[in-house]
């Protein structure tokens, strides 16, 4: 019987207008998306080119991250050029740019897609299964059946879930060969793993928003209802919950503007500079001052900033789309957790480098950095987000049985 | 009769279900994001405060002229109005190696982004079904039955409809700012409630723009069911799709050169090629003035104890020396000039260049309604691109006068100690000239939005009269 429910579904969803209009839409989002994403990609790979330190160079710079076509995350904040000089570490962004529209909208890339677009579209998938079916007169007659109300609810979620993944892995994995035929794109094995990953972490948050779908349908009398309702919830889920965390989070920590970092700096390095002039026998116990308190100001930033990410992430789990987000940019590299290892690792390197006392002499030993594996990122918070993803699915499946076995369907 | 049909559809929407969703959230997400962000205002101000006095205390012990600029930069204070508007001030620095990455994976909330988002679903939620819904209940060939022209009927809709989402969210706004005109340490001049007008005005016709749409569609469907969705497809279209990709695009159409790889170019032209071209044009010299003095002969290959030597006992050599050392001056100024001028052109096609794909960006952005809305808000408020130029236009002037007080003070520190250290010397600095930033003036605000604005009154008028002429044909039995 759930066989003939789920085949039902399949063949339901692929006669509807709903199904076309979906997919072609999704088909264009995802395609043009991976098309503009690896263009900035490749633009930042001859940028590269360009600013690759020569060996002995005391200058750390991460070639750009072909996952980033998919989640671009951090990425233009991790592939920076970290020049060292002797007040420390100074950025050199890579690929900015005059063009003042990049900083008013998003990037267009994939994850933007699964967590806004796609969510939209598996909540079209569920909204309507039960409600629609009652107001038809077919729900009464499916149940004439002997099916229970179970094995109903499991067969419409498996029957959407199956319309809703094949053409997204579908669409997904042509565009990933269109993709891997350009020479200029090149991704390791390694990477497809951790797109691998990516993509089932995709379906199971596209899942989570069909069982919503689901459930809201099973409690609501009138399709169009639920359809409103789903409308608010998944405003609320995708952008006004992640964001209300952050917001609230920084009532609760003060980190002060890298504004003010920057200004602290520039006034305790120039003071320094200063007294040198008036007591030149003691250059180095100045360097060495300003050093230690540049130092100082940073990591009390950096330890400020590191609670208010935990506390914001926290707050903002409140959505799925959050912790989904969160995990999906770390497994790609492009994360808040690899960002802050990294500049970890970065002034690790400055330390180095000023103990051997390289930084001038062209001998500066090279930055070497390897990302985190898929295991560490699991170990450091990934497992408990993945959790909270399938966590939610149930829930909402849960929900969804509960208001089903309780649903009139007359 | 037309205002028969409006107060309808007021009725009809006040009573539903939607509007009761919608205003409920309306009355926690304004007032909330708005509380929030006038705490955050505040705090910015207290620190850029804190941030001046440490400034103060610096110039006071410190002051020297090598690296003042950098401890003096002039930086933008925060401005009331970000309590409701965060636009560019929210971007996340890049070039400090500290800073907060969150706003990147998740943008901040502000007015702009509940209006932008939330207010268009909600005029789609509210309108999908306005001539779909109707046919279906069959009320629709009734009303018609009365005679009422179907202009009419579609401008009771829209108008109608937008009040109805217009108000709650004039009324949520409203609640927000009562909270906040009792707060101490809020104070808001004539200029921003005048900005804060036109942000209401253009709420208005982004919402009403919406309303068409909506209606539009449904009068192109039979079912409201599929009227939704198509709904949906358009508002994922305009809303998150256009307005992302538009930069992307135009990058493609109006490409512009890397900054990386022009720097780079520009750092050898002005660096090795200039030393380069600085020796061709000292060799060139020299062979001339070989020609007329002699004595000159091998001066490159001295030493300046050799030279200095020489000079003492020979003053032909004095004085041809002379000769050659002004003639060196020229050549490497010569050779500055022209390596600056072939940089110059390299800087002015990238300028022209990223100008003009902004400039299309914006274009391309605005087929979004959402795009103009993001620009008039952030524009009216001072944090949009707009104010980035005013801010450099109030800097010119002051840059201008840093660097004359510099050399005057400079010139007086020489005065006073012919052998001073004029970089490294602690200089008093308290009659400095100070930066003041000023805001733009409301008029010059308002004109800058006058495009986005007119585009999207354009736009709704468009929708309407499509919407008009799409009921006309409809069938309404």
């Amino acid at each position: 019987m759930l066989g003939t429910i789920v085949r039902k579904e399949i063949s339901d969803n692929l006669l509807s207008y709903k199904f076309f209009i979906v997919i072609l839409l999704s088909a264009v989002l995802i395609f043009t998306s991976l098309f503009v994403m690896a263009r900035d990609y490749k633009g930042r790979v001859a940028d590269y080119q360009v600013i690759k330190p020569k060996p002995g160079a005391p200058i750390g710079v991460l070639p750009p991250n072909p996952l980033s076509v998919f989640a671009k995350g951090l990425e233009d904040s991790i592939t920076r050029s970290y020049e060292l000089d002797f007040i420390g570490v100074q950025t050199r962004t890579g690929r900015s740019t005059a063009n003042n529209v990049f900083a008013f909208f998003p990037a267009p890339d994939f994850l933007y897609i699964v967590k806004v677009v796609l969510s939209l579209v598996a909540l079209l998938f569920g909204f309507d299964r039960i409600s629609r079916e009652r107001e038809a007169g077919t729900l009464k007659l499916t149940l004439a059946n002997s099916v229970s109300r179970g094995t109903l609810l499991f067969g419409k979620w498996l029957g959407n879930l199956i319309s809703l993944a094949v053409p997204f892995f579908l669409i997904t994995g042509i565009g990933l060969a269109v993709l891997h035929l350009d020479p200029a794109f090149h991704m390791t094995g390694a990477g497809f793993g951790r797109l691998a990953v990516i993509l089932l972490l995709s379906l199971a948050y596209l899942a989570l928003f069909l069982s919503l779908g689901l459930f809201i349908s099973a409690v609501t009398r009138r399709s169009a209802t639920s359809l409103v309702v789903l409308l608010l919830i998944w405003s609320l889920m995708v952008f006004v919950l992640p964001n209300t965390g952050t917001l609230i989070a920084r009532q609760i920590v003060r980190v002060p503007s890298s504004r003010a970092l920057m200004e602290k700096r520039n006034q305790i390095w120039t003071r320094e500079i200063l007294m040198t002039y008036s007591d030149r026998g003691n250059r180095g116990a100045h360097l060495d001052a300003m050093n230690t308190e540049i130092d100082q100001i940073e990591q009390d930033f950096r330890r400020k900033t590191d609670r208010l990410v935990r506390l914001s992430k926290t707050l903002n789990r409140i959505s799925p789309a959050a912790g989904f987000v969160y995990t999906a940019t770390e497994i790609a590299g492009t994360g808040i957790g690899e960002d802050s290892r990294l500049k970890n690792e970065i002034v690790r390197y400055k330390n180095r480098v000023f103990e051997t006392g390289t930084l001038e002499n062209g001998k500066a030993p090279a930055f070497d950095y390897a990302y985190r594996s898929i295991g560490t990122i699991m170990a450091e918070g990934g497992f408990f987000d993945v959790a909270w993803l399938l966590a939610f699915n149930v829930i909402f499946f849960a929900a969804g049985y509960a208001a089903v076995i309780r649903y009139d369907v007359r | 009769m037309g205002k028969t049909l409006i107060l309808k559809e007021i009725h009809n929407h006040l009573v539903s279900f939607r509007f009761l969703a919608v205003f409920a959230l309306l009355l926690v997400i304004v007032p909330v994001t708005v509380l929030i962000l006038t705490n955050d205002t505040i705090r910015k101000q207290d620190e850029y405060s804190q941030r001046q006095t440490d400034i103060q205390n610096y110039l006071a012990k410190y002051a020297h002229f090598n690296r003042l600029y950098a401890v003096l930069a002039p930086s933008q204070p925060p401005l009331p109005l970000q309590a409701l508007v965060l636009g560019l001030t929210a971007v996340p620095r890049l070039d400090t190696f500290d800073n907060d990455p969150l706003p990147v994976l998740f943008p901040m909330i502000d007015l702009t982004f509940i209006l932008a988002i939330l207010m268009s679903l909600a005029a789609l939620i509210f309108s999908y079904d306005a001539v779909s819904g109707e046919k279906e209940d069959g009320t629709l060939k009734l009303m018609l039955a009365n005679g009422v022209p179907r202009a009419k009927i579609i401008l009771a809709k829209v108008v109608g409809g937008t009040m109805i989402l217009w108000i709650p969210f004039v009324i949520s706004l409203a609640l927000s700012m009562i909270l906040l005109l009792v707060h101490p340490r809020i104070a808001w001049s004539a200029s921003d409630w005048g900005a804060v007008g036109m942000i209401l005005i253009g709420a208005f016709i982004y919402i009403a723009l919406f309303f068409g749409l909506g209606v539009l569609v449904s009068s192109r469907h039979a079912s409201s069911a599929s009227s939704i969705l198509t709904s949906l497809f358009l508002w994922v279209l305009f809303i998150l799709v256009v307005p992302n990709l538009s930069p992307y695009v135009a990058s493609l159409i109006r490409p512009s050169p890397s900054i990386v790889e022009v720097n780079r170019q520009i750092d050898k032209i002005e660096d090795a090629d200039r030393d380069d071209m600085g020796r061709k044009l000292e060799k060139e010299m020299r062979e001339k003035l070989a020609k007329e003095f002699p004595v000159l002969a091998g001066v490159e290959r001295m030493n300046e104890a050799t030279i200095k030597a020489e000079i003492d006992r020979n003053p032909g050599f004095a004085k041809a020396y002379a000769v050659f050392r002004k003639g060196r001056e020229e050549a490497w100024h010569q050779a500055n000039v022209i390596q600056y001028a072939k940089s110059k052109v390299l800087r002015d096609d990238l300028n022209a260049k990223d100008k003009a794909q902004t400039k299309l960006s914006v274009a391309l952005s605005m087929i979004s309604p959402l795009a103009s809305l993001t620009y008039l808000c952030a524009d009216l408020t001072s944090s949009g691109s707009r104010n980035l130029v005013h801010f450099d236009t109030i800097r010119g002037p002051w840059d201008n006068a840093y660097d004359n007080y510099m050399r005057r003070k400079m010139e007086d520190m020489r005065k006073a100690n012919p052998t001073v250290d004029i970089w490294n010397t602690a200089a008093d600095v308290s009659d400095m000239p100070r930066f003041v930033y000023k805001e733009e003036s409301l008029a010059g605000r308002i004109a800058a939005i006058l495009w986005p604005l007119v585009v999207l009154i354009v736009m709704t008028f468009g929708l309407f009269v499509a919407a008009v002429l799409s009921f006309n044909r409809t069938d309404v039995r």
